[in-house]
């Protein structure tokens, strides 16, 4: 396990520079809409909220495997310089970010907001993106337990979000969900009104076309504290697609070890590990709607994947 | 021997810990948790109980174990929030390494 204050000290520096994690400009790893028609803004309309958070897998993934290498070695220590690579030029570590990842990689991922834009669409939601808009949540650093950083970068992202004039968000991960829904009135005083992009989508389609049932691995936000668990299955149904339950799912789901990855990837490979046993055992390839979960499940070397990649192939 | 601060508790409702005396020890939470490690996160909420201050800074690494993946505070009988409350002390511990 690295020493929690390094980490924290690390990521509560990126945010203040970067205004996400990394310390890279957000610019370079949010790039999936440029191939997507233009999003035209009308009055009313509801701003599509990624936090970045798809979009940050590959990167995420990258930084695990170096740090899953260094944990427990007597190199784990230095990483309390790290917060110093604030010093270096910005485009540095991007560069070396973008290095460390692949093009397919980053295409599986941002190809999943592509697809939720196309499932939207086609369920008539009104919606609009712009880059400059969407912001990281700042989740990490509530759940790490730097306050004052969260307070801080929330207050930033509600100002700007209320300079464009912006009531209405669809997101698209848990995590993010969680912050603007909760936490965000609780810390800002603001209030938006936040859907998931799955409680909005009309879809229909013929009975599956034959295929065997899905297992759904729940994550925590989305199961317990949001209690959206219902949100996916309607989705399955719409599509005529049979479901599984596994062993602890809905309100119950077991967590997949994401949000130990920070502070150590060796706790986490064990909590996965016994939810992967879990998800194994309904003999069904597991379908998820949360990015942390999907890459360490991927991890796993399980068949798994994201809910509007499966809508996607149906409609 | 450990100190104690009888205050502890009161102290670290400034941090949004203002559950902890529900507490009655039943250890459903520790039961639950998905990380099987001595008697987590009983044994942290009990140090908060008897004000070990102290203690809590010795074991402070622990508290990032937690996955705040929500099953303690979901099956609790007292509903004393203990995966909020584990946060509340990474928010305390914080504010001490930055502020001694």
């Amino acid at each position: 396990m690295f020493n929690p204050r390094d980490i924290i000290d690390l990521i509560a520096a990126n945010v203040r520079q970067s205004r996400n994690p990394f310390g890279v400009p957000s610019t370079r790893f949010n790039t999936w809409w440029r191939k997507m028609p233009g999003f035209t803004r009308r009055p009313g309309e509801a701003l599509l909220f990624t936090g970045l958070m798809y979009q940050a897998i590959p990167y995420i993934e990258a930084t695990t495997r170096y740090l899953e290498r260094l944990e427990g070695s007597r190199w784990a220590d230095y990483l309390r310089w790290a917060r110093f690579s604030r010093y270096l030029p910005g485009s540095l570590p991007g560069r070396g970010l973008s290095f460390l990842t692949s093009r397919a990689e980053k295409q599986k991922f941002n190809g999943i907001l592509q697809t939720i834009c196309r499932l939207l669409t086609k369920s008539g939601v009104g919606f609009f993106y712009h880059p400059e808009m969407d912001f990281y949540s700042g989740i990490l650093l509530y759940d790490l337990g730097d306050q004052e950083g969260f307070e801080e970068h929330a207050r930033f992202v509600v100002r700007n979000l209320k300079l464009h004039g912006v009531h209405k968000i669809i997101t698209v991960d848990p995590h993010t969900t969680y912050a603007l829904k909760e936490l965000y009135p609780k810390y800002t005083g603001e209030t938006f009104e936040v859907q998931p992009y799955f409680t909005l989508l009309r879809l229909s389609a013929g009975g599956g076309n034959g295929q065997g049932p899905v297992a759904i691995h729940d994550p925590c936000f989305y199961g317990r504290y949001l209690q959206l668990s219902e949100g996916p299955r309607q989705v399955l149904r719409d599509l005529g697609l049979k479901y599984v339950e596994v062993r602890n799912s809905g309100e119950f789901t077991s967590c997949c070890g994401g949000p130990a990855e920070s502070v150590s990837p060796a706790l986490n490979r064990e909590i996965l590990d016994r939810r992967v046993a879990e998800l194994k055992a309904s003999g069904a390839p597991v379908v998820t709607l949360c990015p942390i979960c999907l890459a360490n499940l991927l991890k796993a070397g399980l068949a798994v994947e994201d809910l509007a990649s499966l809508a996607g192939r149906y409609c | 021997m450990a100190l104690v601060n009888p205050n502890f508790a009161a102290e670290l409702e400034a941090f949004g810990v203002d559950t902890a005396l529900e507490c009655f020890n039943c250890g459903t939470c520790a039961a639950i948790c998905p990380l099987l490690y001595e008697h987590f996160p009983r044994k942290l909420i009990r140090y908060v109980q008897v004000g070990a201050e102290k203690k809590i800074m010795e074991n402070a690494q622990d508290l990032w174990r937690c996955l705040h993946c929500g099953l303690c505070t979901r099956t609790c009988p007292r509903q004393a929030n203990p995966g909020e409350l584990i946060l509340g002390l990474r928010r305390y511990v914080v504010a001490r390494w930055r502020r001694p």
